[in-house]
């Protein structure tokens, strides 16, 4: 198994009892690209990424990486880093490293020198023979991405990696995860903050109640909703009503107003019935954050 | 250069189960409970040797001196004196005031005066008895020998009566017998500690979080087995140094005979606690996994700890009859076998049959509680919170 494929998750279904966890849910990640993972608490993510690690079986459904079913040995090569983080709090730094590289089939000395070269990356070279424990909570998370790449692994799945990290952390570790995917690798991980994830992915899936509700980029996600137009408009009475079919008003400001454009209509009718008002000083096309985008999409899949 | 590269060739790395082991011998020795507690047990053996020689003084050789005409029975006393099972040291005494004087100072525990015939014997505040009879003897010896009988004939009119047993005890002698029973004893309490070792390990791991990389690295029941495997060298290294200071406290102190122990019954007893060690602490780290927080793992692993003392009563249920049904057949069963077939093997001579099949069960039945444990652990594992129900964990 080498680096440069495709990790497939392939109708995967969990339930606990009752409870959907993952309910027929199909996605990919691409060699060399980040993937983010979002959703609202509780929508799956993490069981997901927990049965492509093979913690947990899926009831249905399988994981493939570069076309053949996830083996234990192949899991192997997955760096993982947990949503509850997880190193022994009194074990030093670099042993716990070096142990987790010999883990996944490292020698000693591989593991020894890749502990170090991750410990200097970090900047925690001065910490290595301190107890976990030690370690603010910041440098604890680095060490738990430490963990999950010292043995160079194929594929990345990262569960909220960048959750109570400080500006400079996020930097860093934003960084580390592209160098990752540059190098040829799949890289999956989860998060809430919908800026990041953003600025920092080349797609998105979405998850709501076990299900993919959407994915792809951030700009065919746009193209999949409605387009949005800014006006300034200082003349128009407070109950101005544009009168043009499939264009409805979101929120207003003053005298600026956001328009939401059903598929099909020309904005250009917006216009003329802005200028029917009297002088429009903006006139823009706003594109709706991946934030917005969310909302839209998770109402629209709860409705 | 990437590490992926380097790793590939592979053919370096070590088994999981021997680097999860290493780990645990590795943390446990740098640990200071460890540390700790190992110069606790050891003060705390030679303490307990060292007042138990001084409590049973008694066992020391009684001294005795003998002066005036008296000293010519010194060589037939300790002759009989040793006859009679009793040990004792003679001296000389030029002044019996002296004597006397040492006698109430404790320096000399019986002072014998008087004529070889006639001698008179003082003590503090008791005589032994058998020391009392052997000086009556050898001064009875004297005076036959004074009343002209040749030393052959004393020495046939002063013959002990032979005493002929019907019933002769088994070969493996009585002190043998206590000693290894002592130590199964010991072990078994050992290896209690060190199941709940095992235990808190495995929680340890569940409550920290790292179970969840673990598992996606390694096969459970490996985990498993390379946790119980180390906490196993580390308890074996620990009562290896307990014992051995012990076994020189024995030896300075003098309290009693190390040959008593002999070396095969302590291998015998070790052996057996090495499989008693590797069942009960794969039953415990199964029944811990269930559990999530430390406080809970006392209440999780009782049943375990009930069925070790059960195995423990049975010994003094069987010890009577080690030839009757209950001893034989509860023998062979694992949870009793470590103890109960040590306890018989150094009573009687059990047949070769029963001794290998209460083995191979035994070693079975670990075989199968590993993966009966792996499975419970990986089912288990990624439960926090409330109690995991056994039959939930098995099933998954």
């Amino acid at each position: 198994m080498a680096a440069g494929t495709v990790l497939e998750i392939d109708h995967i279904s969990k339930r606990y009892g009752d409870v959907v966890a993952v309910e027929d849910l199909s996605f990919d990640v691409r060699a060399g690209e980040l993937f983010g993972f979002v959703g609202r608490n509780g929508a799956g993510k993490t069981t997901t990424m927990r049965i492509v690690l093979g913690v947990l079986s899926a009831d249905v459904g399988e994981v493939r990486f570069g076309g053949t079913p996830l083996t234990f040995d192949s899991r192997r090569r997955i760096g993982y880093m947990p949503e509850e983080r997880g190193l022994y709090p009194k074990m030093r730094v670099a042993d716990q490293l070096r142990y987790l590289g010999e883990l996944h089939g490292m020698t000693d000395a591989d593991a020894r020198a890749s502990a170090q070269r991750w410990l200097d990356r970090f900047g925690l070279a001065e910490r290595r023979n301190d107890e976990l424990q030690a370690l603010s909570l910041g440098n604890q998370q680095r060490i738990q991405l430490a963990a999950a790449l010292v043995f160079g692994p194929d594929v990345l799945v990262l569960d909220e990696p960048f959750a109570g990290l400080d500006p400079l952390a996020v930097d860093v570790m934003s960084a580390v995860l592209r160098e990752q995917a540059d190098a040829g690798i799949p890289v999956i991980f989860s998060s809430h903050e919908l800026e990041l994830v953003e600025r920092v992915c080349d797609r998105v899936g979405i998850i709501d109640r076990g299900k993919l509700v959407a994915s792809g980029t951030v700009d065919e996600l746009r193209a999949g909703g409605h387009e949005r137009r800014r006006v300034d408009v200082p003349r128009a009475a407070d109950d101005w009503d544009v009168g043009v079919p499939g264009v409805r008003l979101v929120e207003s400001d003053g005298s600026r107003r956001l328009f939401e454009l059903d598929p099909g209509v020309d904005d250009q009718a917006l216009l003329q019935a802005a200028l029917a008002t009297g002088p429009v000083r903006a006139f823009e096309r706003v594109e709706p954050s991946l934030g917005e985008l969310f909302r839209t999409v998770i109402e629209e899949a709860g409705a | 250069m990437n590490a992926r590269s380097l790793s590939l060739g592979g053919a370096h790395h070590l088994p999981a189960t021997f680097l999860v082991a290493r780990r645990e011998v590795r943390m446990r020795m740098r640990s200071r409970v460890f540390v700790g507690g190992t110069i606790v047990m050891t003060v705390l053996v030679v303490v307990g040797i060292v007042a138990a020689s001084l409590l049973a003084g008694k066992t020391n050789p009684v001294r005795v001196g003998f002066s005036g005409g008296s000293q010519a029975l010194e060589r037939s006393f300790t002759a009989t004196a040793a006859s009679l099972g009793a040990s004792v040291t003679v001296s000389d005494i030029a002044d019996v005031t002296a004597g006397k004087a040492q006698v109430t100072a404790g320096t000399l525990d019986v002072l014998v005066t008087g004529s070889s015939t006639a001698p008179t014997a003082v003590a503090k505040e008791a005589m032994p008895s058998n020391v009392e009879s052997a000086l009556s003897l050898a001064a009875e010896a004297a005076r036959l020998s004074d009343a002209g009988l040749s030393p052959a004939a004393v020495t046939s009119a002063m013959a002990l009566v032979p005493v002929q047993l019907l019933q002769p005890p088994n070969p493996k002698d009585n002190e043998n017998l206590f000693a290894s029973l002592a130590l199964g004893i010991l072990l078994w309490i050992a290896l209690g500690q060190y199941g709940n070792m095992v235990a808190q390990g495995v929680v340890e791991e569940k409550a920290t979080r790292i179970m969840e990389i673990l598992l996606a690295t390694i096969q459970p029941s490996r985990l498993l087995a390379g946790k119980v495997i180390g906490i196993g060298l580390v308890g074996l290294l620990q009562l290896t140094i307990v014992g051995a200071a012990a076994l020189v406290a024995v030896h300075v102190t003098n309290v009693a005979a190390i040959p008593a122990l002999g070396v095969a019954s302590i291998l015998g007893d070790i052996f057996w606690f090495l499989l008693g060690f590797l069942f009960y602490a794969t039953a415990y780290a199964a029944v811990a996994s269930l559990v999530s927080r430390q406080e809970e793992v006392q209440s999780a692993v009782a049943p375990i700890g009930i069925l070790q003392i059960a195995a423990y009563l049975l010994v003094y249920a069987a010890l009577p009859n080690p030839t009757g049904p209950l001893a034989t057949v509860c023998s062979l069963l694992p949870p009793f076998a470590p103890i109960l077939m040590a306890v018989r093997m150094a009573d009687i001579d059990v047949p070769f049959w029963q001794v290998g099949l209460a083995i191979a069960l035994t070693v079975a039945s670990i075989v199968g509680l590993t993966w009966l444990a792996g499975r419970i652990y990986a089912n288990a594992a990624m439960r926090l919170g409330t109690r995991v129900r056994f039959m939930d964990a098995f099933r998954g």
